[in-house]
């Protein structure tokens, strides 16, 4: 405690006056900055970087004892040697007292990497866990409601528990900083460059940390799940994306490249250009790969300025986005976890960075590219179709909030049906959900019809067919939801999961490939791998079929609805059982 | 006519099959202390959460002297008006007394030097001052009911929510908390409190309202239930004849009726006021009755909720 009586005690200076505008982060550093835990945080820090400084230091060639004139190889070596039939090797001269050359600039090189690494690995994941689970316990204890009780809004607090919960992450990061620069500055990389990528990475805390206070603060029925499924995913996404990072001399012009962006580890390839090492390299895409990266053709990843200032961008724009979402969320926890009109604004701006990566080629190399960027369209549709499945359990309101919808409507606003079902928030979500997957086919629509030489027709059903399935989703969840069972979330999120995984494994199992029977992968979730060998008929079939179902259930929802919304006295009159 | 300090309109409250808290429009006047009585479930909780914006209601408006409570961040000027006891009071266990207040207090926008001052205050009014210092989770029952309500207080609230603040609570503790509920009445907060100890109610409160079923079936000031449904209850004994006095009662039009409690001893129900009470034992002194005790008592709230026709679970 000594620790803490002297952090909080300096009077009318800056800090000070900080923590008394952000109580909550006043309070997060008073129960967590203790001697014992400062310590150990710098600890772990001081014995992580000593650890991987021993094992690059393990890559050096052993000292040349006995004046050895024989050849060592290695990565860190200054000479390349060439002989027959390879491309050289690099290996390690001597100097005039007999000691091997080593080529300091990459080794320094290395080490950066492996920190900046670790760093975003440790910032990413840590905090995530530290802050969801803080919140799910806040929350399970009650404790978050006295807060919510205060005149404090919901940005100062959500920014005081980002800045204070993990704080001991960061002091644990704050000694891992001299090491780092120290390794950045000595492989000739610009301090500029070395600062933009600490401001691409604190950015993407930002991002990632909104989407966890997002998660913790979604009403699943189950919370100590929350942390760990919120860090699988995570390790999951930074697995792959950093392996493809580590991936050098490959086009970036896959659909799912382009979201490459949202690992901050992307801009390390800059820094790597900027270091120039004179012999050897970081086996890392190269700036000249990021230059294959496109969004809507256009090659805006190639120079560092750019680039780095458009990740910055990236990051922002959905920060800015979750931040606006938890602000609603934070005072209204039994809401649904979107609004319609923010969802609309979602859709749009997703529907338009997605379009961006799918159109990644140079307009001039058509059609060259055509088999290229109808995959892409395929991925699109996968995207775009996950991206729905969110957006039912986002704008889905439960059960007892629809039955009070449909009971005190005429009551408590005086908006139409119409309005209501389009922006109001606790109307069923059925309604905005086929608007945000018609504003998606509306804005993909022009650059089918005007950019895709061929499987225009193909390319376009698919993605009706993909995105009415979803809505076909959506109603089927809004029925679950409306159901009296306990565990109504989890039994939607089962059927839409079964639904979604069971057709094509059963297709698979039972040997039916797309082209031989294509109409009956039209049904499943991806069934734009199937327009290409379907008939006309089929397919305005599977449409005809979807929209049947979709209107049956709407029907049925409808039908409970009125009974929710007439009064205890009407359904008694009439002998019917008061929902 | 004071100000209305609380008032709710139509406010309703729904939970999957049933109605918690059924169109109550309820009117708790500035500087009283509003009483809420009523069996488990009948929607008092409920209705208090609403009134502290920690329930969204599903039906009605709440206005706390005549602003509007919204459940967003619209209402900073509001909510530093409002004090919430919840009945579970969670806290922070790693924190000491001290650090618990302080930490609220900031959270009410409470700046230095006043927000020391404050916590001083508040530790002095709850008895805790011995205890500053102490990690919460040392903390007894009642001592942590106590820093609950000076976390409810420690911004200076004009309107104090307290549900079942002496819930688990021994008879010193409750003692206790009664003393502070009264400094705070007398500073002049208005204050509505649910309870099942009526006794505790019946000392502190100014005005009662039952609930039953998410109705709010009475709503009306102490003074004004006790004068409508309470009778007087009127103890006698003589050393005289019982027929003697019984002919005299009998010539009484106020007394109901009267039943033997010992072999000299009458316990009569009377209808009239304490000048009747008066005229009555010097009616009994005029005639020669040896009158040896005379004692006036009122039903207690316990006895008026049962004769009102509710049953309360104590």
């Amino acid at each position: 405690m000594k620790s803490n009586i002297k952090l909080f005690s300096i009077s009318n200076s800056l800090w000070s006056k900080f923590l008394d505008s952000n109580p909550q982060l006043f309070r997060e550093l008073q129960g967590k900055l203790k001697t014992r835990n400062v310590v150990t945080a710098a600890a772990i820090a001081v014995v992580v970087q000593f650890i991987v400084v021993i094992f690059r230091l393990g890559k050096l060639p052993e000292k040349n004892l006995f004046g050895s004139v024989g050849t060592e190889c290695g990565r860190y070596g200054t000479t390349l040697i060439y002989s027959q039939g390879d491309n050289g090797t690099i290996c390690y001269a001597l100097d005039q007292t007999g000691n091997w050359l080593v080529n300091w600039q990459l080794w320094w090189l290395d080490l950066f990497i492996i920190l900046s690494l670790i760093i975003i690995i440790a910032l990413v994941l840590v905090g995530t866990y530290v802050l969801i689970a803080d919140l799910v316990r806040e929350e399970e204890r009650g404790t978050l409601n006295f807060i919510r009780l205060t005149p404090q809004s919901a940005g100062t607090v959500l920014l005081g528990k980002i800045l204070g919960v993990p704080i001991l992450l960061y002091t644990a990061i704050a000694f891992c900083l001299p090491l780092f620069l120290v390794a950045g500055l000595q492989s000739q990389i610009p301090l500029t460059l070395i600062l933009a990528f600490a401001l691409t990475v604190v950015a993407s805390c930002a991002f990632c940390y909104c989407l966890a206070l997002l998660w913790s603060l979604a009403n699943l029925g189950v919370s100590s799940f929350k942390p760990w499924f919120a860090v699988g995913v995570l390790i999951l996404l930074l697995r792959a994306s950093t392996f493809s990072l580590f991936w050098e001399g490959h086009n970036l012009d896959s659909f799912f490249e382009g979201f490459l962006i949202f690992n901050p580890a992307i801009v390390l390839s800059y820094l790597i250009d900027a270091s120039n090492s004179s012999i050897g390299t970081v086996d890392f895409i190269s700036v000249e790969d990021l230059g294959t990266l496109t969004f809507f053709g256009q090659a805006l990843w190639s120079k560092s300025s750019l680039g780095i200032s458009l990740i910055l961008v990236n990051f922002s724009f959905w920060t800015y986005w979750c931040w606006a979402i938890l602000k609603r969320r934070f005072h209204n926890p039994q809401s649904t976890i979107l609004s319609k009109v923010h969802s609309y604004w979602l859709t749009a701006s997703f529907t338009v960075m997605a379009l961006g990566f799918t159109l990644q080629q140079d307009m001039h190399d058509y059609p060259n590219n055509s088999r290229l960027i109808s995959e892409n369209f395929v991925y699109l549709q996968f995207c775009l179709s996950l991206f729905g499945l969110g957006l039912i359990f986002a704008l889905s309101p439960h059960r007892q909030t629809l039955f009070d919808w449909a009971r005190y409507r005429h009551q408590n606003n005086q908006n139409s049906l119409r309005k209501e079902l389009v922006v109001g928030n606790d109307s069923p979500a059925v309604v905005a959900i086929a608007i945000n997957l018609t504003m998606a086919i509306i804005f993909i629509s022009p650059s089918l019809l005007f950019i895709l030489p061929d499987h225009k027709q193909d390319i376009f059903w698919g993605l009706l067919l993909g995105l009415t399935n979803v809505l076909f989703y959506g109603v089927v969840t809004q029925l679950i939801l409306m159901s009296k069972n306990r565990k109504r979330v989890l039994w939607s999120i089962a059927t839409v999961a079964s639904m979604i995984i069971l057709p094509p494994v059963c297709l698979e199992v039972a040997q039916v490939t797309v082209q031989m029977m294509p109409q009956a992968w039209l049904f499943s979730f991806m069934p734009i791998t199937a327009t290409e060998y379907a008939s006309s008929s089929a397919i305005a079939w599977a449409l005809a079929g979807q929209w049947l179902t979709i209107v049956v259930t709407s029907l049925q929802i409808t039908r409970k609805l009125n009974q929710a919304g007439a009064s205890e006295t009407k359904i008694l009159s009439a002998g019917g059982q008061i929902l | 006519m004071s100000e209305i300090a609380i008032a709710t309109y139509g406010l309703t409250k729904r939970f999957e099959g049933y109605i918690a808290v059924n169109e109550i429009d309820l009117q708790v006047k500035a500087g009283e202390v509003y009483g809420l009585i009523g069996p488990n479930g009948a929607g008092k909780t409920t209705l208090i959460r609403m009134l502290a914006a920690a329930e969204e209601p599903t039906k009605g408006e709440i206005y706390l002297h005549g602003d509007r409570l919204l459940r967003d961040d619209s209402n900073p000027r509001l909510k530093q008006r409002l004090g919430y006891l919840p009945d579970d009071f969670p806290l922070y266990d790693d924190l000491t007394v001290w650090d618990y207040l302080d930490y609220f207090a900031r959270l009410f926008l409470l700046k230095q030097p006043q927000r020391d001052r404050r916590i001083q205050e508040v530790l002095e009014l709850v008895q805790l001052e011995n205890k500053r210092q102490s990690i919460i989770s040392t903390l007894s029952r009642g001592m942590k009911q106590r820093l609950s309500l000076g976390r409810t207080i420690i911004h200076e609230p004009i309107i104090l929510l307290l549900d079942e603040p002496v819930s688990g609570l021994d008879p010193l503790a409750r003692q206790q908390f009664r003393q502070i509920i009264k400094i705070l009445q007398e500073a002049g907060m208005t204050i509505l409190i649910s309870s099942h100890v009526l006794s505790d109610l019946a000392e502190l409160c100014t005005s009662i309202g039952i609930m039953e079923l998410g109705f709010l079936v009475e709503s009306t000031s102490l003074a004004e239930l006790y004068q409508r449904v309470s009778r007087q209850q009127l103890t006698l004994a003589t050393l005289g004849k019982m027929e003697t006095l019984q002919q005299q009662l009998n010539q009484n039009s106020l007394v109901n009726h009267w039943e033997l409690i010992a072999h000299n001893r009458l316990k009569i129900d009377f209808k009239g006021q304490e000048s009747d009470c008066a005229e009555l034992l010097r009616s009994l002194v005029l005639a020669d009755i040896p009158i040896t005790e005379f004692h006036h008592s009122q039903a207690d709230l316990e006895s008026i909720f049962l004769q009102l026709g509710h049953q309360q679970a104590s």
